[in-house]
This record gives C-alpha cells, structure tokens and sequence, in this order.
C-alpha cells in the first residue's frame, strides 16, 4: 500500500517541504508543487471515484482541467467545502482534505455499483423513458434518483471566502502561456503593447517546459532550456502582466472575456486567510491571441475506463514533471508516434514499460527506432480488445486488427500491467474560439476542427491551430503573429528549430473487439457514462442532429463538457450514419470552459451589497424613531413607526387617524423631481401631459397624467411653474429616471426644435409633507415670516420663501385629502427642518407616517398609484379620470390610442371603489373578482387593487378593476378565498369627503 | 456586450447605454388623421430583422444623448454609429 | 438656526491610497445650445467653457466638467459657507443665461456628493467596479468621464495626476462609499 513511486527529483516540485493531507480520511504525504492527482498517484492510488451511471471504478486519466474522473469535494461538512474540484488540478497544501465523490458508503464498496450489473437495462435515455409513467409517480421517484445522482455534495453553509471582481484593459490578451503564447507575449509587449498573458496553471511554459527530448532543439538547447531563458526574460517585460492559475471562463463578442483568477486555493487555512479567494476579471482586449493548445484524445475500446488507464501524455507528464510513476508495470497503447516520446521519457526516469500496442501497420520514425533499440516490444496492426482488474487495472488482451480496422483476428495474447496509457491523437482545444463565435473547418488528414472564420480581432496560435510539431509551432506562428500584430520582424526571425516528423496516423474512432458491440463497454464520454453503444442507440432510434444526441445520450455534458470524447462521438455518428465529419459540425461548447463557482460569479454583490440602497436626508432620524422600512425601487423608506409594541395595523390605524384628525408629517423625498426650464417648457408639457398648461399661472401646481403613445397611463404628478419658462415636476418614486430618459427621448428625438433643459434634481431636495387640520398653526411657527393665508397660498399653489436664512420652496399639494404643506429645502438642511417641524407640532401631536399610512389616506380619497391600481393596461378613461384629458387638445403622447377600436369597448376593465357587505372583511389586494359563481369555469371580472380598513371611515375600503365597471354601480359581486366567498358591492372609488372642504379647513 | 462608439464620449461598455429599438420611425406629425390601422402601424409594428438593422440607442449612463447605430443582428458587429437627425449609411 | 447636515462624514487611507468626502461645494448644472450661451457663461464667471468631449476647465475659483455637448457642471474649487444657499456665481449666471432664455441654469449642490480620492491605487480601486477603460486617462490631468461603479452612476474628474473627484448621487453615496473602501482595503 504505501508504496512510494516517486522517482528521481524534478524541479518542479520543492522535495524539501512536505505536505501532508488527507484523502478519504488516510493521511498521506506529497511534496509542495504536487497537485492532489501527482500526490495521489505518488501514494500509488488510482482509484478516486466512482462514475455517475453505473458507479464504476475509477482512476485518474489526465493531468489538467479535461480530467473527467477525478473530481473530488474538498474539505467536506465545512464552511470552506467545494464539489466538483478536478484532483489534477488543485494543489495540495497542508491540511488539505479531500473526499471521493458519487459513492456511498465508500469509493471501495460502492452500493450504486450494483447498476454496472444492471447496465443492459439502464440504456441511454432509460430515466426519460421509464420514469415518465405514470406521470404522477414521478414525485416518487425523483426521490429516489435525487438520492443515488450528483456529483458531489453542494455546501450546507454560507461561503465565508471574498471574491471580488475586476476589469482589465490591455491592447493584446494571450490565452495560454505554452511555449507559442510565451512568444507572443513577448514580441507584442515588446512592442509597447499592454500585453496580458493568462494562463490556468500554476507555472507557464506548457508542455515544452518539461521537454527534454534530444529530437527538438531550439538554437541547439533542448526546449525546455531554451523556454526556461525566454520565460526569465518576459519576467522582466514592463508592459506584460502574467497571470497564472487564470483560466478564461469565457470568450464573448468584442473581444470581451471572463476569467477566473484563483488567489488561494493552493494555500493553507493560515496562509489564505482575510485574503480574496478569486477574482473574476472582466478582460476587454483590442486584440486576442488564443495559444489554448491541445488535449490529447483517449482511444475507444472496450472496458478502457478502468483505474490505471490514462493518457499517455499524463504519464509522461506525471513522471518528467512531477517525478511521479504512474504504474510499475506500463503498457502504451496508441494510434500515433507520441506515444514512443512517453515510452521513451518513462524509460529515462528508469519507469518500466512493458509494450507498446499500435494499431498503425509500421511507424519508421527515429522515435520508433529508438524505442524498439531500448528493447520494448511493439505490437503492431493490433489493438486491445478488453481490460481486466475491477479497481485497478491488472491485465489486457490483445488480437490483431483486420486491414479496414473494423474487426479483429488472430490470436489473442494477455500483457500484465498496473498501467495503461493511451494515445489517440490530439484534438485542438478551439473552445474559446468558437465560443466567441468563430467558424471552425474540419481538417481531414489530421482529423481535426480547426479554426477558420474570426468573428473579432483574434487569432490562434500553436497546437491549437493545428501546428503540432515543434518547428511547425514556431515558424506558422511566427508568421500568422506578424501578419496579426503588423509587424515586419520579431525578435525571434533567426531562430534554429529542429524537430522530428510525426506523419504517420491513423485513426479509427471505435476499436473493434472479439466480442460484439452490445456485449461491450467502450466509454466515449467517462464523466456521463455514454458509450459507442449508447450513441449507435440513438442513432437507430432515430435521432440525427449531433445536439439532438448529445441531449439524449448526455455526451459532452456534465462538468468536463465533454472535453475528452466528443470528437469519438462525432466520429462514431458520422461512421455510423455514413456521413462526413465536416458536414456534422460539432455541439456548441459554450462557456464557463472549466465550471466557476458561485462565490465568483457574484463577486462583492453579497450582503450589503447585494443590492444598491437609496436614503433619504432624513433616514437617520427614521432609523433613531424605530421606524419599519420598505424598499421602494431601490429606496429605503419609512414604512410605519410602531409606538412599543404596536403590530403594522395598529401602528397605520393610529398613524391615520392622527393625520386626519390634527396632524401627520411624512417623508416624501423619494419622488423624482425634474427641472424644466425653457422658452417652450410650457408646450413641451402640454405635449407629454393629458391636460392643459399653457394656462397655468405662474407659481401654481398643477396634477398631470402621463400616458404612453398607447395610450394607456404611464406616470403621475404635480408640476409647478416656478417662473415663465421654468417648471418642476415632480414624478413617481419608481418612475423617476424612465420618465427623465422618456422626455428627453421625445426632445431630442421628436422634436428636437423645442427649446427645452432638463435636469434632474431629485436628490439635491428634501421634501417634507405636513398635512391635516392643524398643519397650517405647525408650518407658521416654522416659517413665521410667510403668509400663510388662503389668498397668498391657496391650494395648488407655492411660494419661495427662507428659513433661517436656507431658500426652501412651500407647496400646497395634498396627496391625503387633508390641508397639506410640502416643504422642499435643500437636502443637506432636511433634516435639522424635519426636526424642527416635529419640535414645533409637538403640541398638536404630530405624528411622522411612512408609506403604508400614506397609500391609506390616499385610498380613501380615490387617488390612484400608477403601478398599483394601473399595470399599463389602463387608459385614463379606465381610470375614471376623464376629467383631466384634454378633448380639444390637437395632441398629446397617446392620445390618438385614446379612441383606437379596443380602447372606446364599454366592457375594459374600470377603477372602481369597493365595499364588503361585512364591514370588518377586509379585502385581500390581488383577490379575484366575480360575478356568478355557478357558472364554470368561472369568469374573471377583475381584481382588487388596493385594500385596506379606514379608521376614519371605520370600515374596510378598496379599490378594485372590474370589467364594465363603470356601469356597475350598487352591483353585489362576489370574491371567493379558499373558505368562503365575501360579499361586495361597487361604490364610486371616491370614500371621504367626495367636496373636497378638508383641504381648506 | 459590445463595446459602442457614443458619439459624443468615445467607446464605451454596453452596460452604460441603453437599448431604444428600431430607429427612424417618426412620430406621425398629425395623429388624428390616422386610421386605426395606420396608427397601429407606427406603435407597434416592428421589422426585427436578420442582418442590418438600424437602431436607437441613448448613452443613459454617460451623456444621456440618443443616436442611431447600424448593427448586424446576426454577429452584433456594429457597422455604423450616427447622430440623430442623419440618414442612415449605405451598407 | 437650521443645520447643515453632510450626506456622508467620512474619511479613510489605505497604503497609497485615502479617500475623503468634501463638502459643502457649490455644484450647479448649466445647459445651452447657443454660441451666445457659451460667452454668457464665460461673462457671468469669467472662465471658458470645455467644449471638448469629456475634459474640463479650471479658473481660481471655479471648475467647469464636460458632461455632454450641451451640458456642463460648474463646481465651486473651495468649500462654501455652511449657513446660505445663495451663491454669487449662480446669480450671475442667472442673471447672463436663464433670465436672458440662453439656456437653464439649475443648482444642484447638495444632489451630488463628492468623494475626493487620492494616491497612487486610485484606478486599481475604480477597475473593480467601474468598466471605463482609465489605461489613457490616468496619464494626463483634467479629463472627466462618467460612467458606471458598482452599477451606479459617477463622474469621474481626474483633478491632477494621483488626485481624482468622484461625484455621485446624494443617496447613493452611502452605497458607493461603503463599496469603495470595502474594495480599498484589499488593494
């Protein structure tokens, strides 16, 4: 068991500290540089999880962000735990402690293995096809198959890390610092370009950095010798930024791009404390260089995903990288010559390879020479046609390949191993590039997509432009740089490559076995658990699009996204239904490229700051008087102000009460306010508003309604001209900034020959409403130097005036019914006034409202709030408010929608007032309205819009819209609630003093 | 999000501009004199095309100024930015 | 007597980086089309007016922001007496532009609050929420954008290299405060 498989030191990995962590509870050791996967594998474990469908066994695969398998929870029943972490990825640190994922009670005895044995009655597309009769049953078995699926446990506790969001400019952006986006970088900073190399892993240099084949040479170094000086250099380049452990999530239009930078997660709890976790950077790019590279491609046989089976560039990863033996006992099993340069490398390390199975008839190349010199037994025209070993794998079988390739002969010959690597060719990693919707062409030779048409400034670079040899890389990127950047010469023009040529391929998607395909399991994609059977199923079935069985068989799907085998199953579609790969297409992949987490998604918009506060001037005395709050937009305002112990009715109760019966002071801040000045504001307004004001006098107010060209209404408020070609409006709470782009759209757009300025001065006022009977003593002891009289300031009207010595304007406009005072001062003195009212009515108990009492006293009045009584379905005529359209107006916005055939039906829904039979029942707002509860299905005639119980009137009061309402008057109609139908009859909505006298009392 | 040349501040991010549908669709200048049929053809009835399309757009985060764009709605490439009152380009 | 009351008190510094809200500062909007226009404004407060998208102008006394081609924020440079909102300049503008119907003349002191921000961070602490591209602004004084932080509206003047003024919404700026120097004390 502890086995040690370490082999002789890498620099990559520091041997001087060790690290300790935890596996399914067993303490191992790892060096600092492993990931979990290199650590593992160091601890001779394969095994680390279980498959999604049938539970099986399984291993790692690969070394980076495509691994399909590994995938583990770290740091499980924490606060701190993440699912869905690839083991080949994260860094191991001290304390670190991760768990095996979809399996229970344990990855060794699996209970949800028991569904391998099941596997010929769990076909692909089984739950949609079984659990869908009969429907109701479904609650039931979703139970249960909620319990045995998931991949991992989502966390039980509130994420404590901080992540944060960033935006990043830069002139040229390049993704992946492989030894093509090393150069790049290089020549574009260089060239005073701000210049951004990203790349996901901790160290950039790619796979050239651990290269040190004597078959590539670069100005006679080995590559990685000569990548190790170039990257020495671009440390020092003043206009580039390297980011590592930065993956792109996505790559959107116009060069805009998410990634995630991850700040911590390879430090310890000590170490990564108070510090941001991850950071979602928000990257605009002037131009973008994709060096993305390539992802090796696994081989499709029979039983090829158990553990111990892995790429072969892995295995040659783990052991020149991380100075790691993946196996003691290796076989290669390959369709190219890269996997000779892996037999070769493992051979080097002193790491044992068995044989090498190729399914190509000959290969001549140095690299084979070598390897057949070194002694390693190649067998050729073969292929493996079963695995064996349920944990980890101990043994192949092997039988020769038939000339097509399409079936097997000969003899069939058994090889030990505790290691296979596979090699299937390489599948360029164009991701990023068709997410921002670039064209890709399919590249026969190599069997490739490749990218061809760019839909922004961009290009690809390296293998991932299909450049897989070394001078190829170098030279095809030299050249599409310079043409790209407009450059004539790089620095890099004189540069000595030699490499070896790998030309020799062949490729067959789905290997043959002795046995026949239904009797097999050749995993396409390991995450999902799709098999070649799966997808010829779908096939039969019926199923063409390549979206339509990516959906049905959940290819490409889950957390990988299909990274290793969706070219197998383009492959195995096109081989199966006879037509070409590039008349297939692929599936979109579409973003993030590796999953993020929801913590940087949101970034800082957590807590305080999940949603944007608006306060008012005098919010803090709201807060010190213990009033409720209610979020109106994003405004804070006071709700109600509950004396003790008062619930919100009898807190509104009493607030109402006192408003109307000496008198109430209300916060009325919040209302959009604009300034409107101008040689035709008066015309202007006439033609937003439904009435007339070119008549209106200079220093009085004036209600207006505002409609939509469609006539139906859209805002409302007082106005008041402030001189003659000056005006103020004052707008609804929530309609303030759409009614300020509103006007302006119609200035600028329509008629853009009025001369007309608007401004908005919502929040350099404090609006302060007294009202009631005893308003007018309060506001003459605040502001004794104004008269106050009828004749000076009557209703409707204003008057600038000073209060100790700040210029304040004083309104009367009543928005309760009551004589009302609004006082608008600057806002920085709004709430010294606030507190100087409230002093100066305390002998009249002037009592402060929030909006619940606010939205009462107007509803017992019958005044509308756009947005409550109306959901812009409703004309003024609707409304009842006739009264205020201007009839001989030649026009105004929707006007013309006031007589359009659907608009003059008698039978729209009308604001209508009503009362319950029961005095004390009060209405639900939004309760259903009806007239014959017989009759089924029972007909809609409306719905209460605003209800509430009247102090004043004692009784409970709403306002409602009916259809045909307006002829209905005295009619009993019915709402029926889950108990009970209540009895109500339609009253004009007009409650309370119908002859206005309160407002002069 | 695109990145759009206000043409009064330069470029900017997507998310300080505010979309304004299909532009040069005027106002009728006498309203009273329509149809029903043709009023409802200037509130409601829209093109929505594949291709060029030429489009309302205000800088509501920056400038508050409305102007025109020409955008291929197949791609989003912005193909021509233009101030109110201007003839759309050619494209 | 009534008082004054800041919208926000607050002053904070991080390692090259200290944020301070100023006021009162007389802050007035000024709109107009006309040529006259321009020279009324430049009689009433003896100072050019910007003309060039996104800049600014500065006299003694006074600052004059590009917020839009007709458009312009007149700022007092120094704090004003606490006990008035009566402001010379705005008179004489007043009395040059709106009284004559060159264009409108609307104070707007306390609708913004300014944040003035110091050090060598300052576009650090924008970029995490503010999706202006500052790689050119930073480099030379005197420009003047708005745009975006946190999702809410600023105008950003950058008074001098390493010294910025950012002007936000009265009710907002409680929001944007607590957003900024949560961002500042990371950086």
């Amino acid at each position: 068991m502890a086995k040690n498989l370490r082999t002789k030191g890498s620099k990559f990995i520091d041997e001087t500290t060790r690290v300790c962590f935890k596996f399914n509870g067993n303490k191992y050791f790892g060096f600092k540089g492993d990931t979990l996967a290199s650590a593992l594998l160091a601890n001779n474990i394969h095994l680390v999880g279980r498959s999604f469908k049938y539970h099986r066994p399984r291993g790692i695969m690969t070394a980076g962000s495509e691994e399909p398998n590994a995938i583990v929870q770290i740091n499980d029943n924490t606060a701190f735990t993440e699912p869905n972490v690839r083991a080949t990825e994260i860094e191991i640190y001290e304390g670190l402690e991760a768990t095996s994922q979809n399996c229970w009670p344990s990855v060794n005895f699996d209970i949800g293995g028991i569904n391998n044995f099941l596997s010929p009655i769990l076909p692909a597309g089984f739950y949609y096809k079984t659990f869908m009769w009969p429907a109701s049953f479904w609650l039931k078995y979703e139970y249960f198959i909620r319990r045995s699926a998931g991949l991992g446990k989502s966390p039980k506790f509130p994420d404590p890390d901080i992540y944060e969001h960033k935006y990043i400019h830069c002139d040229v952006l390049v993704v992946g610092g492989g030894i093509s986006g090393i150069m790049a970088a290089k020549i574009s900073a260089k060239r005073g370009l701000k210049t951004l190399l990203v790349d996901e892993n901790p160290n950039i240099g790619g796979s050239t950095i651990f290269q040190n084949s004597k078959y590539y040479k670069i100005n006679n170094l080995t590559s990685s010798s000569w990548l190790e000086n170039e990257i020495k250099e671009i440390n020092k380049l003043e206009n580039l930024t390297i980011k590592t452990r930065t993956s792109i999530a996505a790559f959107h239009g116009y060069n805009f791009l998410l990634a995630r930078e991850n700040l911590t997660d390879h430090l310890s709890a000590n170490e990564k404390k108070n510090k941001v976790r991850q950071r979602l950077l928000k990257i605009r790019a002037k131009k973008v260089i994709t060096a993305t590279g390539s992802l090796e491609r696994p081989l499709v046989f029979n039983n090829n995903d158990r553990p111990g089976i892995m790429l072969s560039s892995a295995l040659k990863k783990y052991a020149d990288f991380f100075g790691v033996a993946c196996g003691e006992q290796n076989v290669l099993f390959t369709n190219n010559d890269t996997a000779y340069e892996t037999a070769i490398s493992l051979d080097q390390k002193g790491i044992k390879v068995n044989a090498i199975i190729d399914i190509r008839e000959n290969s001549n190349s140095e690299l084979s020479k070598e390897v057949e010199a070194i002694g390693i037994k190649i067998y050729r025209s073969s292929t493996v046609v079963d695995t064996y070993g349920y944990k980890r794998i101990k043994k192949i079988s092997v039988m020769q390949l038939s000339t097509d390739g399409q079936s097997v002969k000969g003899q069939k010959i058994f090889i030990n191993c505790d290691c296979l690597g596979i090699a299937g060719g390489w599948t360029p990693a164009v991701h990023l590039f068709t997410q921002s919707g670039g064209k890709l062409d399919f590249n026969e030779e190599d069997q490739i997509f490749l990218p061809k048409i760019y839909p922004s400034k961009q290009i690809s670079i390296g293998s991932c432009n299909g450049d897989f040899e070394l001078d190829k890389i170098i030279n095809n990127t030299l050249k599409i740089l310079k043409e790209f950047l407009e450059i004539d010469e790089t620095e890099y023009d004189n540069i000595d490559v030699s490499g070896t040529r790998n030309l020799n391929k062949r490729n067959i998607w789905l290997l043959p076995s002795d046995k026949i395909l239904g009797k097999t399991k050749p995993f396409v994609d390991y995450q999902n658990d799709a098999t070649a059977k799966d997808i010829k199923l779908a096939l039969r079935e019926g199923f063409r699009s390549i979206e339509h069985v990516k959906r049905y068989t959940t290819t490409g799907m889950g957390t990988d996204q299909g990274k290793l085998g969706n070219m197998h199953a383009l492959g195995i579609i096109a081989d199966t239904a006879g037509v070409k790969m590039s008349e297939l297409g692929t599936t979109t992949f579409r973003p993030p490229y590796t999953p993020l987490s929801f913590g940087t998604i949101v970034g800082r918009n957590v807590g305080e700051f999940f949603d944007i506060f608006r306060k008012t001037p005098m919010n803090d005395w709201h807060v010190k008087n213990k009033s409720k709050f209610e979020n109106v937009g994003q405004w804070k305002r006071a709700w109600y102000y509950p004396n003790g112990n008062e619930s919100m009715h009898e807190a509104v109760q009493r607030e109402s009460k006192a408003a109307r019966e000496s008198a109430g002071i209300l916060d009325a801040s919040t209302l959009g306010k604009i300034d409107i000045q101008g040689t035709d504001a008066s015309e202007f307004l006439n033609r937003l508003y439904t009435n007339s004001w070119t008549k209106l006098d200079i220093g009085k107010c004036r209600y207006g309604l505002m409609l939509n060209e469609d006539g139906m209404v859209y805002d409302d408020g007082v106005t008041t001209r402030l001189d003659k070609n000056h005006f103020i409006m004052t707008t609804t709470t929530g309609g303030a900034a759409n009614v300020l782009a509103k006007l302006e759209d119609y200035l600028q757009t329509e008629w853009p020959e009025l001369d007309v300025y608007l401004t908005s001065v919502t929040d350099h006022y404090a609006t302060i409403s007294v009202c009631g009977p005893n308003s007018k003593k309060i506001v003459s002891k605040v502001i004794p130097n104004l008269d106050l009289s009828e004749d000076n300031l009557p209703h409707m009207s204003f008057k600038n005036t000073t209060i100790d010595n700040i210029k304040c304007r004083v309104m009367r406009i009543s928005f309760t019914g009551e004589q009302s005072y609004e006082i608008n001062i600057q806002a920085n003195y709004g709430i010294s006034l606030w507190e100087k009212i409230m002093e100066s009515g305390k002998e009249f108990n002037i009592t402060p409202y929030g909006t619940e009492t606010m939205h009462l006293l107007r509803a017992e009045k019958g005044f509308i709030i756009v947005g409550q009584d109306t959901d812009a379905t409703l004309t003024p005529i609707d409304l009842q408010m006739d009264w205020i359209v201007g009839k001989k107006k030649y026009d105004f916005i929707g006007k013309r929608s006031l007589y359009r055939s659907d608009t003059i039906r008698d039978d729209r829904k009308q604001l209508v007032g009503l009362l319950t039979d029961d005095p004390k029942e009060v209405l639900e707002e939004g309760a259903q309205i009806v007239a014959n509860l017989n009759k089924k299905p029972i007909e809609m005639l409306g719905h209460v819009t605003s209800s509430y119980y009247s102090p004043n009137l004692n009784k409970s009061i709403a306002l409602a819209v009916v259809r045909g309402g307006k002829n209905m008057l005295g009619q009993k109609l019915f709402i029926p609630m889950e108990n009970k139908s209540i009895i109500v009859t339609i009253v004009d909505p007009v409650f309370l003093d119908k002859e206005n006298n309160r407002l002069n009392a | 999000m695109f990145l759009i040349n206000c043409p009064f501040c330069g470029e900017r991010e997507q998310s300080e501009f505010k979309a304004g549908g299909e532009a040069h669709i005027s106002r009728p200048k006498q309203p009273t004199e329509l149809s029903d049929d043709e009023w409802a053809e200037y509130l409601f009835m829209r093109k929505n095309i594949k291709g060029i399309q030429f489009e309302r757009w205000n800088h509501s985060h920056g400038c508050r100024k409305w102007f025109n764009i020409a955008r291929d709605t197949s791609n989003d490439q912005i193909k021509a930015v233009y101030k109110m009152g201007q003839k759309p380009p050619v494209i | 007597m009534l008082n004054y009351n800041s919208p926000l008190v607050k002053e904070n510094s991080y390692s090259e980086l200290s944020m301070k809200v100023i006021n009162p500062i007389m802050k007035l909007i000024i709109r107009g089309k006309k040529r006259e226009f321009l020279s009324g404004v430049g009689k009433a407060i003896n100072m050019i007016l910007p003309t060039e998208s996104c800049t600014s102008s500065t006299s003694n006394d006074t600052t004059a922001l590009w917020l839009s081609p007709d458009e312009w924020m007149i700022l007092s440079n120094n704090v004003i007496d606490k006990n008035t909102n009566s402001y010379e300049q705005e008179n004489h503008l007043i009395n040059n532009i709106s009284k004559i119907n060159l264009g409108a003349v609307v104070d707007v002191t306390d609708q913004y609050v300014l944040i003035n921000i110091e050090g060598k961070k300052i576009f650090d602490l924008l970029s995490t929420g503010c999706p202006f591209n500052f790689n050119d602004f930073r480099n030379k004084k005197g420009g003047v954008i708005q745009s975006l932080m946190a999702k809410i509206d600023i105008i950003v003047h950058h008074k001098e290299i390493n010294n910025v003024n950012l002007l936000v919404r009265r009710s907002f700026s409680e929001h944007l405060y607590s957003f900024l120097s949560d961002a500042a004390s990371r950086i």
